[in-house]
């Protein structure tokens, strides 16, 4: 794979990545801190689609054959600690590592700053790295499927989680539609509460 | 449809969980974001810090790509919908309870900060363990997407004043 072709196909599928990010208004912070707070839920909505979707593309791709999955490794101190201050970090940001760059493109100017602070804390990290290691947050263990552990084929597993997805999307949709979640300007800034 | 400004959540989240089929076919890997911060923070630290080594191979570079990408993707669709942003999201001023520009990019620093830092201990972030770890049926990015809406709600409940 060549630079050129890896960074050219980077910002084409980035393209998309982003485009798809603002019509959806889930890059906005008023949908994600109103997903946090939980009184919005476009953030849950794009995420399960965006799952179930992949989950039945992989299962397609790896079931035939043509792809090998990559998950990655089983760290349960460090998946539960990383975890938390990952989601701390996009409530007081209204983003998370991606949309960042989506708000930076839509006209946010704060996002700089989230931008900024982003890229020393993963700077900070790379230095704090050897210590962490030595910790309890160091222990990484193998690669965890849960297909593997029911002993079923991926590509079912995968199915069934898209199922779930689906059903779930239904039932929150019906529970509350997503026109109602836009706000005033499609940012999610939503008149002060509304009883249900 | 492409001057619309909001499409439906499950029209955008198909096109995002499609991503996954170039992204596994062709380089090879699952969509992610967080990576890309190390790459970059990491070259421009190894300017001032020589002990500092960053090694970047082609999917490194494609991921810094594909966030670049992401910025350019978001802008034209700005530009095509008349959606355009104020420079500070209005409802700042009431999570926050201030309408200072200063605090709310304190906080975003402070924020943006910690998400990494959080991000890279958990390695991956809403893309990497949310949208590619649960779609390939991971457990460990499933507890840190479990962790993350955790730690989500409680910053913003706790933290946070109501939107």
């Amino acid at each position: 794979m060549s630079l050129a072709f890896a960074v050219g196909l980077g910002i084409a599928m980035g393209i998309v990545f982003g485009f798809a990010l603002e019509k959806s208004r889930v890059f906005e912070p008023g949908m994600i801190v109103g997903q946090m707070q939980l009184r919005n839920f476009i953030m849950l909505k794009v995420f399960l689609t965006a799952v179930a979707t992949g989950a039945i593309a992989l299962a397609v791709l790896n079931g035939l054959g043509y792809v090998k999955l990559q998950p990655r490794a089983a760290a349960w101190a460090a998946n539960a600690v990383g975890g938390l201050l990952l989601g701390a970090g996009i409530s007081l940001t209204g983003a998370c590592p991606g949309t960042t760059l989506a708000q930076i493109g839509a006209g946010y100017r704060d996002a700089w700053f989230t931008l900024i602070g982003g890229l020393l804390g993963a700077v900070t990290f790379l230095y704090a790295q050897p210590a962490i290691n030595k910790t309890f947050l160091g222990q990484s263990g193998s690669s965890l499927v849960f297909t593997d552990l029911v002993g079923v084929p991926y590509w079912i597993g995968a199915l069934v989680l898209a199922a779930v997805c689906i059903v779930i999307l239904v039932v929150l949709e019906r529970w509350s539609p997503w026109r109602n979640d836009m706000g005033n300007d499609v940012d999610g800034d939503l008149p002060a509460k509304i009883s249900k | 449809m492409l001057t619309n400004k909001a499409w439906s959540p499950y029209a955008a989240g198909i096109v995002i969980g499609l991503l996954q089929i170039p992204a596994f076919l062709l380089i090879e890997t699952a969509l992610g974001a967080s990576t890309s911060y190390v790459t970059v923070g990491g070259i421009i630290a190894s300017w001032i810090d020589r002990s500092i080594h960053v090694t970047a191979t082609s999917r490194n570079w494609w991921q810094v790509a594909l966030v670049v990408g992401i910025a350019i993707g978001a802008f034209i669709s700005m530009r095509l919908s008349g959606a355009r942003r104020r420079p500070i999201s209005p409802i700042w001023r009431r999570a926050l309870g201030s309408s200072s520009p200063a605090r709310r990019c304190v906080v975003a620093f402070v924020g943006g900060f910690i998400m990494l830092f959080g991000a890279r201990i958990a390695d991956g972030c809403t893309s990497g363990h949310g949208l590619s770890g649960v779609a390939q049926l991971a457990v460990g990015s499933t507890v840190a997407v479990v962790a993350m809406f955790a730690g989500g709600i409680a910053t913003a409940m706790l933290v946070l004043r109501r939107i």
